[in-house]
């Protein structure tokens, strides 16, 4: 599903990621690990395309990313999910019509994009918000509706960048649940964390980076 | 549909969330319009004034004392077939000078000296539609100088030359401000886009993110650019048929200019509607430059 051979990323010279090679297979659940600056984020910048690699070959469904014009990028990011740890919600918009949006850009019918949203907002428990404002909701509701985003048009990869940065341990215990929930039904999911905790938590395949270098990969404990 | 919808909503929220920079360019954009308005109908109204002085323009072709009877007719005859020719009217020696009395009744002592009537018998003609410019009076004019006959050909040709000089230097005049004020309106415009991109450039990182094309969502964008240029547009014409309708009553204009005062006009409703049509049209490039400009800051 997704394959990285010999990856290089540079900012200002420096390099962010070095020779990075790693494969997720279709349905797999990888914990992206390593501390601050360890390059997790450029890592899911490149799966998401809003940054390219200096060197080294992305494919990503068996499709080569470097190959992909700008005017391809919009297509791929729709068959992918996207949560944030700042869950980036259209504030003056309503939960629904957050979550509404990515089939919306599709081009859906209006009643597949109420049918599609409400399944997603009821599988990460939110129905009885669709009509609020993100600013109305507690963080854990805000990164449910940013999951809620993420699912609506049933992504075949879904990627998350540190989603329970800022909650107490037992929000974040309840996201990862609903992300192994995700998971559960064959999306497959990279998820970059600092929180050990959560790894524990989750039990699955671990991808640790440190100073843009793959440091260890190791598989879920049996 | 849904999407035409969406678009329609995004760019009415951003006209109602951004009144105060809305009304600004707004406003501005119709000055700068009305500026052009201005040249664009004196310009009209020249063109105008011009082509009815054209539409009464008469050539007097001359005739030599000494032509026969038979010359006179034969030349009637000729000038009658001429495609240039609308209307033909004979005048004696006897009929132009009994004009002449008529006119100028103080100065029959200037003729009494002479003994014989030294004035000319002549052809007075009018010109069909299409032989009414200036160039094409001055060729049929010089071509008939050549015929027998004919001792001389008249028209008002210095008057006329002079007026369509003139209408020519407005028109580039009215080119070249109306060009300088196109792109101070798509300026402002762009600047005022700008403004509303700032402010939301986090939304559009977003809905990239999302999976939308660039077009998706450029289109509300665009469309308030379109909606500023045509309000402004708008206005435009508002402030010039105010201004128009308050020279003409109140202070009188047309009747000096020219003594053509009920040839003078507003823009007739087509070209109203293609005023509102460019100013939507500026609006719109002035939207997508600044769309331009957001693109390579991102690159």
């Amino acid at each position: 599903m997704i394959q990285l051979f010999h990856v290089w990323k540079h900012y200002a010279k420096r390099p962010a990621l070095s020779d990075i090679t790693l494969q997720v297979e279709k349905g797999e659940f990888v914990l992206l690990m390593g501390p601050s600056g360890a390059g997790k984020t450029t890592l899911l910048k490149l799966l998401f395309c809003a940054e390219r690699a200096d060197d080294g070959q992305i494919l990503i469904q068996g499709k080569n990313v470097a190959r992909i014009k700008p005017s391809g990028v919009p297509y791929l990011r729709r068959t992918m999910g996207f949560v944030f740890q700042d869950f980036r919600l259209l504030q003056k918009k309503t939960v629904f019509d957050n979550v509404a949006l990515p089939l919306l850009v599709q081009g859906l019918s209006s009643f597949d994009i109420r049918r599609k949203a409400s399944e997603a907002l009821k599988a990460v428990g939110l129905e009885h918000r669709k009509e609020s404002r993100p600013a109305m909701l507690s963080a854990g509701e805000q990164q449910r509706a940013c999951i809620a985003r993420a699912i609506v048009n049933s992504p075949l990869i879904l990627l998350a960048d540190e989603p329970t940065g800022n909650m107490d341990p037992d929000l974040a215990a309840d996201i990862m649940d609903l992300f192994k929930t995700i998971n559960a039904r064959g999306t497959t999911l990279v998820i970059a964390t600092h929180n050990r905790q959560v790894v524990e938590q989750v039990n699955r395949r671990v991808v640790t980076l440190a100073e843009g270098r793959l440091a260890s990969d190791v598989g879920a404990r049996q | 549909m849904r999407r035409l919808g969406y678009w329609v909503r995004e760019a009415v929220t951003n006209i109602r969330v951004n009144q105060t920079t809305t009304f600004i360019a707004v406003v501005t954009t119709a000055f700068t319009l009305v500026c052009f308005g201005v040249f664009l109908l004196l310009y009209l109204n020249l063109r105008g004034a011009v082509s009815s002085l054209q539409d009464d323009i008469k050539v007097i072709v001359y005739l030599h004392d000494d032509l026969p009877a038979q010359g006179l007719a034969d030349l009637q005859r000729r000038l009658s077939g001429e495609p240039e020719a609308a209307d033909l009217a004979y005048v004696s020696k006897d009929k132009a000078l009994a004009d002449f009395r008529a006119q100028f009744p103080s100065e029959q002592g200037l003729l009494q000296g002479l003994g014989e009537n030294p004035l000319p018998a002549s052809f007075e003609m009018t010109l069909t539609p299409r032989y009414r410019s200036v160039d094409a009076v001055k060729r049929w004019t010089d071509r008939l100088k050549a015929v027998p006959g004919v001792a001389q050909v008249q028209y008002s040709r210095d008057w006329i030359d002079n007026l369509a000089t003139m209408i020519g230097y407005v028109e580039l005049a009215s080119v070249a401000v109306g060009m300088l004020l196109a792109a101070a309106s798509v300026t402002i415009i762009a600047n005022t886009i700008r403004l509303t991109l700032y402010a939301r450039r986090e939304e559009i990182e977003i809905m990239r993110l999302i999976g939308a094309t660039g077009a998706f969502i450029k289109i509300p964008y665009l469309l308030e650019g379109a909606v500023l240029g045509a309000l402004g547009a708008m206005l435009a014409l508002a402030l010039l048929k105010g201004g128009f309708e308050f020279m003409t009553l109140h202070l009188g204009l047309p009747s000096r200019v020219l003594g053509l005062a009920p040839k003078l006009g507003f823009f007739p409703f087509q070209m109203s509607v293609w005023l509102v049509v460019a100013g939507l049209f500026l609006g719109t490039v002035g939207s997508l430059i600044s769309w331009v400009g957001l693109e390579r800051s991102r690159t």
